[in-house]
């Protein structure tokens, strides 16, 4: 090819100041088969892109290079630009000068010089481009949403609306997640279960959502439009199918005195039990571990009670297979656990504040489950060591969050709206309590809030001391505060009868291993990362797979139903669609000089090589090579680079192409 | 003792109050020591590290100092024990400012007008007994058990801060004390106030100070239950022991509770012979409570 057009960019100044573009233009002109050259302020504007295809046409044009920005950034733009002009947009390509070049250089002449290197290089791979078609993939219009608390319901209840199948898989016997947990909810105070629950049975009675609790992901193949998820359905003892939601079995179970972690261990549940009274499905399961049945074997009672014979204790974990177009990650958080530093583990532990051996001291969703109606004390706000009334109340913001010594350096955001809240639920409770709250700051951006966090000083009388805790201690039966003002720069200690932590907001347990399993990355704290951080919040770098709520960063319940409808919509964008077209920027094994070995199968991150025999007409095996598969491959290039007979390379960049880029220099 | 029958062997900075103050730390140190077997050599010419007062006037000074110290202490074989937590916070403190910091680095080498030599390990008594020597080997050389008595073991504010210095424990809710002289048979109390600071060298220029703070420690120890106090640093005892009459003046209360160092209960605890812990130059005698607990 040697009529190839240069388009070199200003970006504004981003480029011009410190790139000499008109001689990277003047340049470009004396290279070997470059019939045109032109600089422009903003090559990506509505102008800039007229002037290339008037270029095309008017010189023939049969290859572009772009010197401009990033890839990344505008490669789409310009390969549209082309194709509209009637140029293959693979034989489209950006030299960038930008991210590559002005941005990281002071020094003008030297800066040039580069971004002329740069332009040659990619004028030489322009003319060892061949003209690529997209590869086209059919899309399997069902989305598979992995947790079931709000970001999850809400994402699943839109795709369902929307007249796709869904399948919801909840790790825990029951959906709801944290909000089903809380009490009342900022900034307006309504009652949490009352807002959730019929969101909870909608998803159960909805004809498009298929519910899969007391699940979880085992394994993920596949990719965008085609995923093979399995799915583990833990063995729950009871069938689904027969239960009648009764309850029974759950009163009539010996086992009364197992702590319920719904109710932060305040309260007790049965071994066959719902965790709430709420739960969807209304199906109990039997928590194996603490059944007297399953550990020597004698009981039965629960059996013999069941009216349907729902309960059967052969149940085995079940696998089942789905096959998904989308996945939406709604997983939710934690509360970081304060108590001493865990082994191994890089954040710091609170042992000075001595949470697990002071009883008085709680975190915040433990206060939440005491201030809930539905809640183990009815809603009456007393303290766990001997069921008295507190008639003090300090709470602790910023624990573990913002901490950087401690090895959590972000702010978790809702900490600051509950603490708050809970002043007020508390003072409505407790007419004659007084609440103390040590922060740091009051973050309270949002519609409403700051409004909200006044009210809780103005109004309900909370005192905010400005400074940190030190220690916690119990003194008789107080809990002694030891903290600073730094307003007044006096050390000050209360003696409170409860002690409300407000603890970080960290991933759940495991983000990790899942993230692996579905192929996406996190940061160093384990959320999830989303392709980018302002453009494309709500999806994953991986194609074909949406972030919802707090997996993703510590979020409220306003933002994670936005963020959750906001990946449901990019769902159903994508099943829009019958078929996807695919960048063809993929690898192809040369079969002839393919000796078999698979080296490739083993590097490629993206499970895409295969084995292909090669047969002859009677059906006898000649040999066996690699296959990639062109709807799998990522395109990384990684086995262009392991293969020692060189018969594998990735369409675009042909080890030809990089010589001569190479060369060029 | 020749170093080939010890077990383990250190070169030793005391620093100054261990040669003054605080003899009983010294004695008792190098009393245990010897009774376990570990081989304590003291560095020729050690200077003072300078302590709080010369890092509050000027930095360069006490940087100087302890990385001259670091450098003295190669003359002696083995990682350098330090039993003050002072001196021991300021040696640590030098080796990670100077690591991190280029510029200082320059400047103190051009000060001692010689290269720098930190890298010797900087190690407290408590570590090399509860890492190095071992729990187990400690508890398999008591002789006289302190079965019975109740220790509060007090850290002060420097043994185990700031969070990435000292690295012995953890930082606000440290262990190491309790694990050491547990290993004694003592029974350890919990108490509150074993990391509050007892109003160090204000001692000096504002006593009212102390006799709150160091009043507070006493009166946390006493609600725990415990009958002494163990320290790792010649500040803390001195406002703890010599200042524990003028707290109880002012305070009104009575505490009448014996402030030992850390070796002088293991020394006491290894048989080493009473003569030479130094109990004689306490304060507030331990006598009657030893005597008590039988171990006298
Ligand atoms: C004390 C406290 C008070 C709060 N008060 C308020 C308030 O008043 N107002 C407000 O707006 N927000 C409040 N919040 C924040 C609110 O709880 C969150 O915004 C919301 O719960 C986030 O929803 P989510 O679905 O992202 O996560 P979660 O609620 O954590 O739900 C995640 C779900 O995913 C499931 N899951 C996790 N891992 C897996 C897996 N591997 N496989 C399958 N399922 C999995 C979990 O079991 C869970 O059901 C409060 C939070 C706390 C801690
Ligand atoms: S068999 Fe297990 S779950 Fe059923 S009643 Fe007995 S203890 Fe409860
Ligand atoms: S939201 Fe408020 S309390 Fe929570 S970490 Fe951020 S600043 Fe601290």
């Amino acid at each position: 090819m040697s009529r190839i057009g240069v388009f070199v960019c200003h970006c504004g100044e981003n480029i011009s100041r410190t790139v000499d573009v008109e001689k990277v233009a003047a340049e470009a002109g004396r290279l070997f088969g470059v019939a045109y050259t032109c600089d422009y302020k903003y090559m990506c504007s509505d102008p800039g892109q007229n002037l290339l295809k008037k270029a095309v046409a008017e010189h023939k044009l049969e290859g572009i290079v772009v010197a401009a920005c990033s890839p990344r950034m505008h490669e789409k733009t310009f390969r549209n630009a082309a194709k509209a002009a009637g140029v293959n947009p693979f034989l489209c390509e950006m030299a960038n000068i930008r991210e590559h070049c002005s941005w990281v250089h002071e020094d003008r002449d030297e800066a040039t010089a580069k971004a002329i290197d740069i332009v040659t290089m990619m004028v030489e791979r322009v003319k060892r481009n061949k003209k690529l078609q997209p590869i086209t993939v059919p899309v399997t219009k069902k989305a598979l949403i992995i947790g079931g608390g709000i970001a999850g319901i809400q994402s699943a209840l839109d795709i369902a609306d929307s007249g796709h199948q869904v399948v919801l898989v909840e790790r825990e016997p029951s959906i709801g997640g944290h909000m089903a947990q809380l009490s009342e909810t900022f900034p307006t105070l309504d009652c949490s279960q009352c807002i959730m629950t019929p969101k909870m049975v909608d998803v159960v009675n909805h004809p498009n959502i298929t519910l899969h609790t007391y699940a979880e992901i085992e394994a993920v193949e596949g990719y965008i439009g085609n995923f093979q998820v399995k799915v583990r359905k833990k063995a729950r003892s009871v069938d689904m199918a027969k239960c009648t939601g009764c309850g029974v079995c759950m009163a009539k179970c010996p086992q009364k005195k197992i702590p319920n972690s719904f109710d932060k261990n305040l309260g007790f549940r049965p071994a066959i039990y719902v965790p709430f009274p709420q739960a969807v499905p209304n199906t109990p399961v039997i928590d194996r571990e603490n059944c007297t049945w399953f550990k020597t074997g004698k009981c039965g009672v629960c059996q013999k009670v069941c009216g349907p014979g729902a309960v059967d204790y052969t149940q085995e974990d079940e696998i089942v297979v789905e096959q998904v177009g989308a996945v939406v990650v709604a997983t939710g958080f934690q509360l970081y656990d304060i108590g001493p530093k865990p082994a191994g583990s890089a954040i710091e532990g609170y042992g000075e504040f001595g949470y697990g051996t002071i009883p008085d001291v709680i975190d915040g969703l433990t206060f939440e489950r005491l201030a809930s109606a539905s809640g183990p004390t009815g809603g009456k706000i007393v303290r766990p060591s001997d069921g008295a009334e507190p008639k003090s109340v300090v709470f602790v913001q910023c624990v573990g969050s913002r901490a950087r010594e401690k090895g959590i350096s972000y702010c978790s955001k809702i900490c600051c709206m509950y603490t708050a809240k809970h002043t007020m639920l508390y003072k409505h409770k407790v007419h004659d309590g007084q609440a103390y709250v040590f922060f740091m700051d009051a973050r309270t951006p949002g519609k409403g809030y700051d409004e909200f966090w006044r009210r809780s000083i103005e109004e309900e009388e909370a005192v905010y001391i400005r400074g940190m805790v030190s220690r916690l201690y119990q003194k008789g039966d107080k809990v002694v505060v030891m903290g600073s003002d730094v307003h007044i720069g006096v050390q000050v200690e209360i003696e409170a009868d409860l002690v409300v932590l407000a603890t970080a907001v960290q991933p759940r347990e495991g983000a990790d291993t899942l993230a692996q399993k579905l192929g996406i990355s996190y940061d160093k704290y384990h959320f999830y990362s989303e392709a980018h951080a302002k453009l494309r919040p709500v999806e994953c770098a991986t194609a074909g797979i949406y972030l919802a709520g707090a997996c993703q960063g510590p979020k409220d319940i306003p933002d994670t139903v936005s963020q959750a409808s906001a990946a449901a919509a990019k769902v159903m964008t994508l099943f829009a669609r019958n078929e996807l077209e695919r960048e063809p920027i993929v690898a192809k094994v040369n079969e002839r000089f393919c000796v078999g070995c698979l080296a490739c199968r083993k590097v490629c991150p993206y499970g895409a090589v295969e084995e292909k025999e090669i047969r002859d007409r009677s059906g006898n095996l000649i040999k066996v090579v690699a296959y990639v598969n062109p709807g799998v491959c990522g395109g990384c290039g990684t086995c262009q680079a392991t293969c020692p007979s060189k018969s594998v390379e990735l369409d675009g960049y042909t080890d030809e192409q990089i010589m001569a880029m190479i060369e060029a220099l | 003792m020749t170093p080939a029958k010890n077990i383990l062997n250190y070169s030793y900075y005391p620093g100054c109050s261990l040669h003054a103050s605080a003899k009983e730390y010294d004695e008792s140190t190098r009393g245990l020591f010897k009774a376990l077997k570990i081989g304590l050599h003291e560095v020729p010419d050690w200077l003072c590290c300078g302590a709080t007062p010369a890092h509050n006037v000027d930095e360069l000074l006490s940087l100087s100092l302890c990385a001259k110290n670091l450098e003295l202490s190669n003359q002696v074989d083995g990682d350098l024990a330090v039993a003050c937590a002072a001196c021991f916070s300021r040696l640590k403190v030098t080796q990670h400012r100077l690591a991190e910091n280029e510029e200082k680095r320059h400047q103190v080498a051009y000060a001692l007008d010689a290269p720098l030599a930190l890298d010797k390990p900087v190690k407290h008594l408590l570590e090399i007994l509860a890492t190095d020597f071992g729990l187990d080997r400690l508890a398999a050389a008591v002789q006289k058990p302190l079965s019975g008595l109740k220790v509060a073991c007090y850290y002060g504010c420097l043994l185990t801060r700031p969070p990435d210095v000292p690295e012995l424990d953890d930082c606000e809710d440290p262990s190491i004390m309790e694990r050491v002289i547990g290993a004694t048979g003592a029974e350890t109390v919990s108490w509150s106030h074993r990391m509050e600071c007892c109003g160090a060298n204000f001692t000096l220029s504002r006593p009212g100070v102390v006799l709150k703070l160091s009043g507070e420690i006493l009166a946390s120890a006493k609600r725990g239950g415990a009958d002494c106090i163990m320290v790792a640093c010649p500040l803390c005892h001195g406002n703890l022991d010599i200042r524990q009459k003028e707290i109880e003046e002012a305070s009104g209360r009575h505490y009448g509770m014996p402030v030992f160092y850390m070796t002088q209960l293991l020394a006491l605890a290894a048989g080493v012979s009473t003569s030479k812990l130094g109990f004689g130059s306490m304060m507030v005698s331990p006598v009657s409570l030893l005597k008590e607990k039988g171990l006298l």
